[in-house]
């Protein structure tokens, strides 16, 4: 009985119906077409974001712009905070394969420690999240479009006080600065808000997987499959973050 | 443990119904999660973790000491080399696409090609505009109107 999932069809008709030609589940293939049409989706936001920053004369530099931590007051400590939450996010895509391969070997116990901190996880990430926003809020003045006039003229603590370029620019042209900054913004925004809506709806599956699991469904249907579709989408989740980390605070 | 009840059920019966039984693996054995076949799985996993945060270490230090100081090309040109090679490490190890069989993997990678054209025309569009504001006189007007 090993091998008892191979089904007696002739070669001929692997297209034909009656089995799976590429040896997957309806449920795991649609969820990597899902997957793969969300990329689109982020891909067309970040680069609309290159396609504005390309655009642009001078452009806010991520050293400036992200460089405290939580209490740490004015402390000059660039990329530290972000480097943190990455960390946080490859760390649950640890926690969640493992509890895949939990899953695999129907280790029930396994897999509830392994989705729990996957969660934990997640909440951390989204508290570091929710800082960060809360924090820019207060240098911007707003989130959405808080740059909309020159006078104050706060952005240009955004940028590279080092670079001549910049410098003269800003001093002449101070609107291509002003623009700079509300591009910067709305897109980081943006981009990191749909990133957020996923990594929280990401917690809610694995919130419903974890319930799933604690009450044996999965142990009674004889797989933990679904394990294995919500830690896709949860990978998927820290995949983007790799792209969003490059685009806004390393490029 | 208890998954291995289900081995007298036909496989004309699966396809009817839950189909994801006849690919989760339930039918194979895999019964025992302190075999060695496991534990190199484990071991494969935190391996890949390593590498992803040592990339990330190396990345964030290119950000801070040497974005400033060596030529804007050549850092992102890195950069994006190391985020590209972080991205392959997920897909196909936490994502498990490699252990998918060839057709499947093409299937889900050969749309992605599309991001080639897509961000070469773009980014060539965005720099195309500057372009034209920088040689045209219609910018300096409209921040003369804004600053009056």
């Amino acid at each position: 009985m090993v091998q008892a999932a191979v089904p007696t069809v002739k070669e001929q008709n692997i297209w034909g119906g009656g089995r799976s030609p590429y040896n997957v589940s309806y449920g795991k293939m649609m969820i990597w077409f899902f997957l793969l049409s969300d990329a689109l989706t982020f891909g067309a936001l970040l680069i609309s974001y290159g396609t504005k920053r390309f655009f642009s004369t001078v452009w806010p530099d991520a050293n400036q712009v992200f460089k405290s931590f939580p209490f740490m007051g004015e402390s000059n400590l660039p990329l530290l905070f972000v480097s943190l939450m990455t960390f946080i996010l490859i760390m649950s895509s640890v926690t969640m394969v493992l509890a895949v391969h939990a899953g695999h070997y129907g280790d029930k116990k396994n897999v509830i420690k392994w989705l729990l901190w996957t969660i934990v996880g997640g909440f951390a990430f989204l508290s570091c999240q929710a800082w960060e926003w809360s924090h820019l809020y207060g240098e911007c003045g707003g989130l959405w479009g808080a740059f909309t006039n020159l006078s104050g003229a706060e952005f240009i603590q955004f940028f590279d006080p080092k670079n001549a370029h910049v410098h003269s620019v800003l001093t002449n042209h101070p609107m291509e600065g002003l623009e700079a900054s509300h591009q910067f913004f709305n897109f980081f925004f943006t981009i990191t808000g749909f990133h957020g809506a996923h990594v929280t709806s990401g917690v809610i599956f694995n919130i419903m997987i974890l319930i799933n699991t604690v009450n044996g469904t999965y142990e009674k249907r004889g797989h933990y499959e679904m394990v294995e579709k919500v830690g896709l989408y949860w990978h998927f989740v820290d995949l983007v973050w790799v792209f969003v980390f490059t685009c806004f605070y390393l490029l | 443990m208890s998954s291995h009840n289900q081995h007298n059920v036909s496989v004309q019966e699966l396809y009817e119904g839950d189909q994801s039984k006849l690919y989760s693996g339930v039918m194979q054995h895999h019964t025992d999660v302190k075999s060695a076949e496991s534990k190199a799985q484990v071991k494969k996993i935190w391996n890949i973790f390593w590498i992803l945060l040592a990339i990330t270490i190396v990345e964030v230090m290119m950000g801070m000491f040497v974005s400033h100081s060596l030529p804007k090309g050549v850092v992102n040109f890195f950069l994006l080399l190391l985020t590209v090679l972080k991205a392959g490490f997920i897909v196909s190890v936490f994502m498990h696409l490699g252990d998918e069989i060839k057709g499947f993997i093409l299937t889900v990678l050969i749309p992605l090609v599309l991001f080639v054209w897509f961000i070469i025309a773009f980014l060539a569009d965005g720099n195309f505009w500057l372009h034209m504001n920088q040689t045209t006189p219609a910018r300096p007007h409209i921040e003369q109107v804004q600053n009056s």
